[in-house]
């Protein structure tokens, strides 16, 4: 029964609390094929908590580190596919952090091989759901804004994994991405066919925008037109983070200027006035995040004499929207602030 | 002392004791052995005194009829008082059965007439027995317990050994179990996962709306501070115009009236220094006047060469005169 193995493609895996460093230790042996399936059987076993949390314990991370130098790429990929289990829990996450992983990591986004590089980005997406690994990641951010910028024909997944991981660090702190100039590049990337990479883009120019420069350098490129473009998009979430990214561009007298000459003010008021069908919990909160954009991005171009004569027509659809027949509170007091900023008088 | 002596056990087990021979020691009687060997203190047995010398036949019959010395008859008494003393000593000490308890009395009994003739003999031989060497133990019988109980027949039927559906579960439990679990943990894994992007998203609209606002409001902020100071600035601007205007047109006041007679007063002076002239008349003054001043002048110097050589001539006719008027008189 020991010589001949159930499935091929894993090691056999040993009883209880000997499974984690058996493995291990069958990830020492010199043939690659051994490892692979030893690999495998990691991968299966990572799924549980219990296991993950003696493998961070039992300090095994750091034979991790011999794998990822392997010549056999499908060892790499099966590799970064386990550090992509391990970090889907955030013992796992704090460990890869903890450890001494990360350069080799970060040299492995250059891999030849392509599905190394996908689980590579997979695992940094995942490590940026936690804030200290974003924080991490940020003196990585250059080296990926060159890769988003070198591959163009990149398959579709890592462009989105890795436009994913550059908005969660750039809401950290978007200097980085700035200074790769991050905004022409994703301005390129807002009009892709694909609704997860305009989704993904529009994030990471939201993040961007947040700060003084970017809001100046989204102006400069005359993405406005582009990102009223995108407000008409199908996606509703491709819609709202157009409209966040809106939302933070008005605030600056530049954005405000360019967006009332785009005649960017019946959109929104359309946006907003919208009323939805009873829809699924996922849509209903995208809904309410456009509907929220918008509302801000309204109150902002309310400041501007032309904005504020427009919007004044419009009065009564904001009212209708802040009265008590709004259900969700937040929408309420957007509105309540929209019309409090249009009916200033100085 | 120390001595090598042969003391062995012979085969038929009597007891031998064999050793070399040693001299006697010189030694008293109630002394202490002396720890080390006295193999030099041994001497020479012609010098022992203990060795009895000379004819051994007379020896024996002195001591019977030589008369007992006072001294040995002291001892002998000696020895003999002290045996008897110890005899009684020993009698004393020996013991004696206790005393009666209360009420009883010991009494002497003698068995004489009881006797019996200890005829029992008993009859004893030796009887000597030995096993033969390393017999082999015969083969002990099977043991066959009495047959008791009923007797059964048991036939075992095809396919009732073995049943592969009702073996097979258990492993197809485990198997499906395992699946089903580890299946069960990736999606709870997914599904965590999940939950947390959604909360990290909700998280991050509500954090970014309300920084729209606070940008929104910063920025108004900005705005109106911004306003405001340029307003102020404005402000300032026009109160230094204003100050400035009213120094300049006070100071133009004043200097107007400072100057009011200035004017006259420097052309007064002008006029006075000859910065005001005619220019003819100057002209008539520089140019003509020189010119004829020179004339007059040279006119003049003419006359009074003229009348300067008239001078000379006279002088000189009247000097010749005189010579002349001299000479004469001489003559």
């Amino acid at each position: 029964m020991a010589g001949c193995l159930i499935d091929p493609s894993r090691a056999p895996v040993a009883f209880g609390w000997r499974a984690v460093p058996q493995l291990f230790e069958e990830l020492q042996q010199a043939e690659a094929d051994r490892r692979l399936r030893a690999l495998a059987s990691l991968c299966d076993l990572m799924h549980d908590p219990e296991r993950i949390y003696q493998a961070v314990n039992g300090g095994f991370l750091e034979q991790l580190e011999v794998l990822f130098e392997d010549e056999d790429s499908s060892v790499r990929t099966k590799t970064c596919e386990l550090l992509h289990l391990m970090t889907a829990h955030s013992i796992g996450r704090q460990a890869l952090l903890s450890s001494s992983l990360l350069p080799p990591l970060s040299r492995l986004v250059e891999d030849n091989s392509s599905s190394c590089r996908r689980n590579v980005h997979r695992v940094l997406n995942r490590l940026t759901l936690l804030p200290a690994g974003a924080d991490a990641l940020l003196t990585l951010v250059p080296k990926l804004m060159l890769k988003l910028r070198g591959e163009e024909d990149e398959e579709e997944e890592v462009q989105v994994l890795l436009l994913s991981t550059l908005s969660s660090c750039s809401r950290l702190d978007a200097l980085p991405a700035l200074a790769s100039d991050g905004v022409s590049l994703l301005g390129h990337k807002l009009s892709h066919r694909s609704p997860n990479i305009r989704r993904e883009a529009a994030a990471v120019l939201m993040a961007l925008s947040v700060c003084e420069d970017g809001k100046l350098q989204v102006c400069e490129e005359s993405l406005l037109p582009v990102l009223v473009n995108l407000l008409h998009d199908e996606d509703i979430e491709v819609q709202a983070n157009a409209a966040g990214v809106i939302m933070y561009t008005v605030i600056i007298t530049t954005g405000k200027k360019q967006c009332l000459d785009l005649d960017v003010i019946p959109v929104l008021l359309e946006l907003v006035s919208k009323k939805e069908e009873v829809e699924e919990e996922k849509k209903r909160k995208s809904r309410k995040a456009l509907v929220m954009y918008s509302l801000r991005a309204l109150t902002a171009l309310a400041e501007a004499p032309d904005g504020r004569r427009l919007l004044l027509e419009q009065l009564p659809l904001l009212l209708r929207r802040s009265e008590a027949a709004e259900e969700d509170h937040d929408i309420r007091r957007d509105a309540q602030t929209a019309v409090r900023v249009i009916n200033w008088r100085p | 002392m120390a001595f090598v002596s042969q003391s062995q056990r012979a085969p038929n087990e009597s007891y031998t004791f064999a050793s070399r021979p040693r001299p006697v020691e010189n030694r008293s009687k109630y002394r202490e052995p002396p720890s080390e060997q006295t193999h030099s203190n041994y001497g020479n047995i012609m010098y022992d005194r203990r060795v009895v010398r000379g004819n051994t036949y007379a020896q024996l019959i002195i001591p019977t009829t030589a008369q007992p010395d006072p001294v040995e008859a002291q001892r002998q008494q000696e020895n003999r008082r002290r045996a008897i003393a110890r005899k009684r000593a020993r009698e004393q000490f020996r013991p004696s059965t206790p005393e009666a308890l209360q009420g009883r009395k010991h009494i002497d009994v003698q068995t004489e007439l009881y006797l019996e003739e200890l005829s029992d003999v008993i009859v004893a031989t030796d009887v000597q027995c030995q096993t033969d060497a390393f017999l082999d133990k015969p083969a002990t019988p099977l043991f066959i317990p009495a047959k008791s109980g009923k007797d059964v027949e048991t036939q075992i039927e095809e396919g009732e050994l073995f049943d592969f559906d009702r073996e097979v579960q258990p492993v197809l439990e485990v198997l499906v179990g395992k699946t089903i679990e580890q299946s069960l943990e990736e999606v709870m894994e997914e599904e965590e996962l999940a939950s947390l992007r959604a909360q990290q998203r909700a998280f991050e609209e509500l954090r970014n709306n309300e920084l729209a606002e606070v940008l929104r409001l910063q920025e108004q902020e900005r705005r109106h501070s911004e306003e405001k100071g340029r307003r102020i600035a404005q402000q300032k601007e026009v109160l230094k115009k204003e100050k400035e205007t009213a120094e300049k047109i006070a100071a133009r006041a004043y200097t107007q009236q400072y100057l009011a007679d200035l004017l006259p007063a420097v052309f007064t002076s002008l006029r006075s220094h000859g910065y005001f002239y005619d220019p003819v008349e100057k002209d008539i003054e520089n140019n003509f006047f020189p010119w004829l001043m020179a004339e007059v002048n040279n006119s003049l110097e003419k006359r009074y060469t003229t009348r300067e050589l008239l001078d000379t001539i006279i002088h000189d006719v009247t000097q010749k005169r005189l010579k002349m008027f001299k000479e004469p008189e001489m003559q």
